[in-house]
Order: structure tokens, then sequence, then C-alpha cells
């Protein structure tokens, strides 16, 4: 985690400058914290052109509240927290089931994982399992936050968060087991 | 076999397509209305608002006033017609002197 979020330390002056309406430090905003937001919206819809859609929503939503934006460490939970919300409000709109067999195979080869089967499986268990699960689980493991953290992000106790946590790894692991 | 380890792989950070903050500009670009439109919205209900309460305030002291000319009036009477009573009443009483 230390060095996700200080990957987003030290960028005061673009955000300062985004506020002043300079677009180009707005950009650069867009650029440092891209991957951020997308991949949340990838791993919880596993469909590329719902994250790009969410993300551009998000990165939307931020240029109309950057005055509200205090400092780049706000920056960096406000998009976590407001790209979270985002998939999960759309996902129980919608109940968008995700990935087509062919996306997720592209993202196994782009990882290089030494057993992409194993990946394109845990991939679709992770889209089986119920909104606020995946939430948490995406969130602990690829924004590397503790429960304390993701907490504060879904608004909800920390004891319920590790439960969700809890349960979420429960069922990985039961069907990774039933697989092998 | 390691869920963590796993998981860590699989929802690792992907970059989106080239030219995402092109993407998401072009659509700001695209709502430039939005932004000074809100601005609007929020004058026009400050200054509606601000009419609202002057209007009213206006009323208030109109009405305090009205009440207090009001009130002057029924006290001048009052004392109209005390003095008129005062006066029959001292008439009588000479009317009975005579007697």
């Amino acid at each position: 985690m230390t060095a996700i979020v200080a990957d987003a330390v030290g960028f005061s002056g673009a955000l300062e400058r985004a506020k002043a309406g300079d677009h180009d430090a707005f950009a650069e905003l867009i650029e440092r914290h891209e991957a951020m937001v997308y991949s949340l919206g990838y791993h919880f819809f596993g469909d590329r052109s719902r994250a790009e859609e969410v993300a551009q929503d998000v990165f939307l939503q931020l240029y109309r509240n950057l005055g509200t934006i205090e400092s780049d460490s706000h920056l960096l939970y406000w998009l976590r927290q407001v790209t979270t919300r985002r998939c999960i409000d759309s996902a129980r709109r919608t109940r968008l089931k995700a990935v087509s067999l062919e996306d997720a195979g592209e993202l196994s080869a782009s990882t290089k994982s030494p057993d992409p089967f194993l990946d394109r499986r845990l991939r679709q268990y992770i889209e089986d399992l119920p909104e606020m699960q995946r939430a948490v689980v995406t969130l602990r493991y690829q924004e590397d936050l503790d429960p304390s953290e993701i907490c504060r992000i879904v608004g909800m106790p920390v004891n319920t968060v590790k439960s969700h946590l809890h349960r979420a790894l429960q069922a990985l692991r039961r069907k990774l087991e039933k697989l092998s | 076999m390691n869920l963590e380890n796993d998981l860590r792989r699989v929802l690792r950070r992907e970059s989106p397509p080239a030219g995402f903050a092109g993407r998401v500009l072009e659509r700001i670009e695209r709502e430039p209305a939005r932004k000074p439109r809100a601005w609007w919205h929020a004058a026009a209900a400050s200054v509606t608002l601000a009419a609202v309460l002057g209007g009213y305030g206006a009323y208030r002291v109109a009405e305090h006033r009205r009440g207090e000319f009001a009130k002057e009036q029924v006290l001048t009477a009052m004392r109209i017609a005390g003095e008129k009573v005062k006066y029959a009443q001292e008439e009588v009483r000479a009317i009975g002197s005579h007697d």
C-alpha cells in the first residue's frame, strides 16, 4: 500500500493548477490515476467498455467537484470511494453479468500468468461474488488496502468489511478446490 | 497454491486503452455549459430567495405600521369619546344645580 499511496503524493502542483482551471494539469491528474480507476471498474465488471464508461464518469464527476478536493491523498481516497460506489450502484441497477471469454483470455495472456486457465477461472469466480464482496476483494488485492481503510471507502463498519472479505475468500477457496 | 498471491496477480492495475485522458477532456469540452448554467441557477435562486425574504420583511414592517396607526386611531377615538362623555356629565350636573 505504501507504494500506491506514495505514487499519488507529490503532485499537489497539478491539483492546484487543475483547480485553477488548467486543463493540462487536469489531464496530468487523469494520467496519474486512470489505471487505478479503470482497473477498479474492470475488475468489478470484467468488461473493458463498462470499465471505460465508469472511469470517464468518475473523472467527469471529479472535474465538477475539484473545488472540494483538499489534497493529493484526499483525491486518491475520493477517487477510490466514488469509483467503488459507482460500480456497486451500477451493478445493482443493471445486474450486469460480465465478461466475455475472449476478454478474459486477453487479460490472462497479458498478465503472463504461470497458469492462464486458473487466472481465467479465478476472475470468473470473483465476478460471481455478490457486489459488496467483489468490491472489498478488489480494494484489498488491487489497491492493497487494509479493512480499516476499506471500511471508510465503502461506508461500513470494519467488522462488516472483514466479514465480507472472509466470506469472499472462503467462497473462492471452495470453488478452486472443486476445480482442482 | 496461494490464493492471496493469485488474487494480487489477477487483480493487478491495468491501464485503460490509449487516449483515455483525451476522451475524458473531450467529454468535458462537450459539456461547457453545465458549470455556468449551474452558476446561473444558483445566482437566480439566490436573487429569488432574497426578493421573497425582502418582500416578506417589507410586508411585516408595513403590517406593523398599519397596526400602530390603527391603535393610534382607536386611542384618539376613545379620548374624544371620553371628552364628550365628560362634557355631557358636566351639562347634566349644571342642569341639576339650576333646579
